[in-house]
């Protein structure tokens, strides 16, 4: 349902995606992992068009978009069925924890109020706020935060989930609620991709994993054949610093 | 003389003062909201010339600024032959404002720009179109930021308003002028006195209404506020 085709991008003099392709189907949970600096990230932000590749292709069901000549009828249409998850949260500072949730369906997908209030309190369940809803960004902690931008995104009734290294920036003890959300949201069959550094959650929730190093996809596979055997030189090396890490 | 005899005349001349200052105020804020959005916006030639504008609102000491509206305006309106309408006082008002809305718009800009990065791309990914973003997410947000900046430049402008007498507008400066030379310049000191009084008076209110506003705007203030907070998330 997803395709990516050759997608390229620089800042500057540096090459940070060169020509990656990656392709997942309806109920896929897709990993991408790598190393720091190969462009999981950028490759993620590519698709809701956050970054903006120089060249390469998206095909979202009959959604198709050349990079090349992007058009913001056809931006929109993809960002309408993408959600993002992000490394830093990104909640809206300046709204309580259900108007995060309730603002975006009210405001792009023009639903009532009473129906928003319906779907965010429902969602906000589901990560387990219900008790937080009128709090404050500023009240709450990484993992509460992170756990309303998840609510925000599965409000907008997506095709695809986008975790862009949803548990990066939160202190060990907030990692486990943020990966039980979204072990939960993967089980209910929603197509996730996942950029993480959490390589025993990776291997348990996905069904498929990529490997990027520097800029392209070097190695991609089942979760077994990736972890357990690494034929790529460059992603043994890397699964066994990742171990030793750990 | 004493204090019953000149309040009175001050006060007379204290609704002008405060006219030029609301004229200013009002017109500056849309100016300067114009020139931010496209310093922002980069647009050929506009940009530019906002760039301009702010740089010489920011530069040119006041007064001169005010010279310059004074002398200068009427010589641009009769190039377009209209016929001159620049009275003292429009001409501080006009002056006051491109002031103020160029001094105003280096306080709105950096305020936008402090918004973090990321609530600029969460609401992109929602969908959020570029005016849904900026008046429901990044705008509140750069408007709590722009508080502080913004009471600054308000206290600014009370004070330029006492320039106004150079180029002849008849406000509490130059009122308080006419009083003591009437009196064959005896009383200067007291005189000052009280429109250091007058003046300090109208910047309480100002102050007193930008602190309103600031603590009004809730929870999602800065570090320092979150400390403060009586409510904190215990995990």
């Amino acid at each position: 349902m997803l395709e990516l085709r050759d997608i390229r991008l620089s800042y500057g003099n540096s090459q940070i995606l060169k020509g990656v392709n990656l392709s997942v189907s309806r109920g896929d949970v897709v990993s991408i992992i790598g190393p720091s600096g190969t462009g999981k990230t950028t490759l993620l932000k590519c698709i809701n068009y956050l970054a903006r590749p120089s060249s390469g292709t998206i095909a979202l069901d009959q959604i198709r978009m050349d990079y090349r000549r992007a058009d913001k009828p056809t931006v929109q249409a993809i960002r309408l069925r993408t959600a993002m998850v992000f490394q830093q949260f990104n909640v809206f500072k300046n709204m309580s924890v259900i108007q995060n949730v309730m603002d975006p369906l009210i405001v792009v997908q023009r639903k009532s109020k009473e129906e928003a209030r319906q779907i965010a309190v429902q969602e906000l369940e589901r990560v387990g706020l219900s008790d937080k809803l009128d709090m404050y960004p500023s009240q709450l902690s990484g993992g509460q935060l992170q756990r309303t931008g998840i609510a925000r995104a599965l409000a907008v009734r997506p095709d695809v989930m986008l975790f862009d290294e949803p548990t990066s920036s939160l202190d060990p003890e907030l990692v486990g609620e943020v990966l039980k959300v979204i072990n939960d949201v993967a089980a209910s069959g929603m197509t996730s991709l996942l950029v993480t550094h959490e390589m025993q959650f990776a291997k348990k929730i996905s069904n498929r994993i990529v490997f990027m190093d520097q800029g392209v996809v070097a190695a991609e596979g089942s979760p077994d054949e990736v972890f357990d055997t690494p034929s790529n030189p460059r992603l043994a090396q890397f699964l066994k610093s990742e171990v030793a890490f750990q | 003389m004493n204090l019953s005899e000149m309040l009175p005349e001050l006060i007379l001349a204290l609704p002008l003062t405060l006219a030029i200052m609301f004229v200013a105020l009002i017109a500056g804020f849309f100016l300067a909201v114009l020139a931010t959005t496209f310093r922002i916006r980069r647009v050929p030639v506009i940009s530019q010339l906002a760039d301009l504008y702010v740089s010489y609102a920011r530069s040119v000491p006041v007064v001169l600024q005010l010279f310059v509206a004074f002398y200068g305006l009427p010589v641009l309106v009769a190039l377009f032959e209209i016929s001159d309408f620049f009275s003292p006082n429009v001409a501080a008002m006009l002056g006051l404002s491109l002031y103020h809305g160029g001094y105003l718009s280096e306080v709105m800009r950096p305020a936008y720009l402090a918004v973090d990065r990321g609530q600029h791309d969460a609401a992109d990914s929602l969908g959020y179109g570029f005016r849904q973003k900026i008046f429901r997410v990044v705008g509140p947000q750069a408007v709590h930021i722009a508080l502080p900046g913004y009471g600054n430049a308000l206290i600014y402008l009370i004070h330029n308003v006492a320039l106004v007498m150079y180029i002849g507008a008849a406000d509490v400066m130059a009122t308080a002028h006419l009083v003591m030379q009437r009196h064959y310049n005896q009383y200067q000191f007291e005189t000052y006195l009280l429109l250091a009084v007058i003046y300090s008076l109208l910047c309480l209110v100002a102050w007193l209404i930008v602190r309103f506003f600031e603590r009004r705007s809730p929870m999602y203030a800065s570090a320092e506020r979150q400390v403060k907070m009586p409510l904190m998330a215990n995990v």
